[in-house]
């Protein structure tokens, strides 16, 4: 069933990267294979592997049992959480500066992977964020974001 | 004999032996750190060099870029997530013997394959830069199109029980590298507009999301936590078996290094992948390969910190600089009014001959280091699971920042993150991903520029000689491959009721 599933994909991800590729502006200065001429070769070479593998699949006539892991849509649905977190640090940082959106990030997952609420997060969240703050901002010279900070201060 | 002594006096006059540890240190923790890659971790020293002597300037940028490589595999082993493009062949093997408790023991294997590779490379580029600078000119574009093609002839190797889950996989890598400016006639490819996609995909962007991010979503839907035994957090350095057991893996890391160190623009990424594939090849007990192998640590380390050595042979031996690192180094070299190439050795054989002391006082320094830092870093990665993790996520986050102070990287890595989660869900391998996507640029460009010099005539990859000799490489891997796989096949449908 997956390889069905992965199988049709491909060709999806074929057939729109084809169209893609062949929607590329033609350079003056383009070479006879041109810009397009890989990733089209690349589209048909994966529409190639992909019909293979639907055909191998189907061929194979698998017995398909629901089983908890692939009917249960909550453990994709939780390990896309990760990201949501990520995509949250990512857009509040700007504005919350880097120690604070860092300290945020490390007390919410640690929370998101089942640690409980409690004094000792707090500090092992602030720690967290000192460190790596000394470690990218002082030692490395890395330029974090400040966040609203300096103009609400100064 | 009188080589020695230069050497000796340019290190013991002045402060080149601490530089050198202090070097090592600063390289692992840069190494270590993913988005810090060993050139940036040399670069953000190059203004310090200004007041050091000559001597002690190179041997400090040196020591960084071996202390660099080998860092990136701490965190691939301990967390799967590669911190340098080259340690992500060590993820495989070196994150499952962690899962399985063995840490310490991939650690260990680790730690001694870096040094016995970085001493390999040392010795090569001491004894050979001359001939070897020689051969590093005969690559032509053909020849670099032929190079990426072998390295690509690794995939097949790579599919985890599927060929045709393996070339999808590494096709998927091709496209990503197909995305940003057209290396011949400069139009944006599959950019939509975006500025930041204009330069491409960075690899350790892709690498980091298919391993690191990808793991943690995986994690999160575990529960158990499976704390490691007492012993097991130590580091554990090989015993005599173990030795033995990586000759093989050594011997093929230490070949396949030198040959892609002194090949300007290959890199230890392509060494290190080789090396895994033909260790698995040539390996009594290939079945282990992904599975938590000692020779799948071993050779991959060995050949990546080979390649410290001999990515030196083109700087010294004819003033090219081969990779990012050497680049580096090679300013540090401007810096202080030395010009490499030949003549260094002629003008001033003091910092050459340094810098070669300096090399073998910084791999020894990466193995002590290595051994008081390593059991720390075992015992932080034992940790309650929601802290590592959430330390691990933090580490992902600023290290993807700090490469181009970048959200939208950010936002790349997360992407990276679901698809390697979906590739996981799918059973397609990543390694043939990562592959594409580290040389598809390498091989379209060359591939282009070949044709464009020879006038679309696709017979110059036949008649330049070293191309040849690749081609013909990479077809006799293929070919190995496929019967293997067949053979596989084979035995399974009989065994099959």
């Amino acid at each position: 069933m997956r390889d069905l599933v992965t199988g049709a994909l491909g060709l999806v991800l074929a057939a729109v990267y084809y169209l893609a590729a062949d929607a590329l502006p033609v350079s003056l200065l383009s070479d006879a294979v041109g810009a397009a001429g890989v990733p089209k070769a690349l589209a048909i070479g994966l529409g190639l592997l992909s019909a293979m593998l639907i055909l191998r699949a189907v061929a194979a006539r698998p017995t398909f049992r629901g089983t908890g892991s692939a009917a249960d849509p909550w453990p994709h649905l939780q390990a896309l959480g990760v990201v949501g977190l990520g995509a949250a640090y990512a857009a509040l940082a700007p504005y919350l500066g880097y120690p604070v959106a860092v300290a945020a990030l490390i007390g919410v997952t640690a929370l998101y992977f089942g640690m409980r609420p409690s004094p000792r997060l707090v500090l092992v969240a602030l720690a967290g964020a000192a460190l790596f703050w000394g470690l990218f901002v002082k030692i490395l010279g890395v330029a974090m974001p400040e966040g609203l900070w300096p103009r609400l201060i100064g | 004999m009188s080589a020695l002594s230069v050497a000796w006096n340019a290190l013991t006059s002045n402060w080149s032996i601490p530089a050198a540890f202090f070097g090592v240190v600063w390289g692992i923790i840069g190494g270590a750190l993913p988005g810090i890659s060993p050139s940036i971790a040399m670069a953000l020293l190059l203004p310090f060099t200004y007041g050091l002597d000559p001597v002690t300037a190179v041997v400090l940028l040196a020591s960084v870029y071996v202390g660099a490589e080998y860092g990136g595999s701490i965190p691939a082993i301990l967390i799967r997530t590669p911190g340098t493009n080259a340690a992500a062949a060590t993820v495989l093997d070196g994150f499952e013997m962690n899962r399985q408790g063995r840490g310490g023991e991939a650690l260990g294997i680790s730690l001694v394959s870096g040094l016995v590779g970085g001493l390999f490379g040392l010795a090569v580029l001491v004894l050979l830069t001359e001939p070897l600078a020689r051969l590093a000119l005969a690559f032509t574009p053909p020849a670099y199109f032929a190079l990426g093609i072998l390295g690509l002839s690794v995939i097949a190797g790579l599919g985890g029980g599927s060929l045709i889950k393996g070339l999808m996989a590494g096709i998927l890598g091709l496209m990503i590298a197909t995305i940003g400016t057209d290396p011949v006639s400069g139009v944006p490819r599959f950019t939509f507009g975006t500025p930041d996609l204009l330069n491409g995909v960075a690899p350790i962007l892709v690498m980091v999301g298919l391993f690191a991010v990808s793991e943690l979503m995986v994690q999160v839907t575990e529960p158990a936590w499976n704390r490691t035994e007492r012993g097991a957090v130590r580091l554990k350095l090989p015993d005599w078996l173990t030795w033995k057991r990586m000759f093989k893996p050594h011997a093929i890391g230490s070949v396949i290094g030198t040959v892609e160190g002194i090949t300007p623009g290959a890199g230890g990424t392509i060494a290190a992948f080789l090396s895994y594939n033909e260790a698995r090849r040539w390996s009594k007990h290939p079945e282990e390969f992904g599975r938590g192998s000692v020779e799948g640590v071993a050779a991959p380390e060995c050949a990546n910190n080979v390649v410290t050595g001999t990515a030196l042979v083109p700087l010294l031996g004819l003033g090219i600089p081969g990779s990012n690192s050497a680049a580096i180094l090679l300013g540090g070299l401007l810096i202080h009014g030395l010009t490499p190439g030949p003549m260094l050795f002629e003008r001033n054989p003091e910092v050459a001959y340094g810098l070669y002391g300096g090399l073998f006082v910084a791999n020894i320094a990466m193995l002590l280091v290595g051994l008081v830092i390593l059991t720390p870093c075992l015992w932080l990665v034992n940790r309650p699971k929601p802290y590592l993790m959430a330390f691990v996520f933090a580490l992902i986050v600023s290290g993807v920042y700090a490469i181009d102070q970048s959200f939208f990287d950010v936002g790349l890595v997360l992407a990276a993150g679901i698809v390697g989660y979906g590739m996981r869900w799918m059973g397609l391998p990543v390694l043939p991903r990562v592959l594409g996507v580290v040389l598809g640029f390498l091989v379209e460009s060359n591939y282009r520029r070949s044709l464009v010099l020879s006038g679309g005539d696709h017979m110059v990859f036949l008649e330049d000689p070293v191309a040849l000799i690749l081609l013909l490489c990479a077809v006799g891997l293929l070919a190995v491959t496929l019967v293997r796989e067949l053979q596989a096949a084979r035995g399974k449908s009989r065994l099959a009721p």
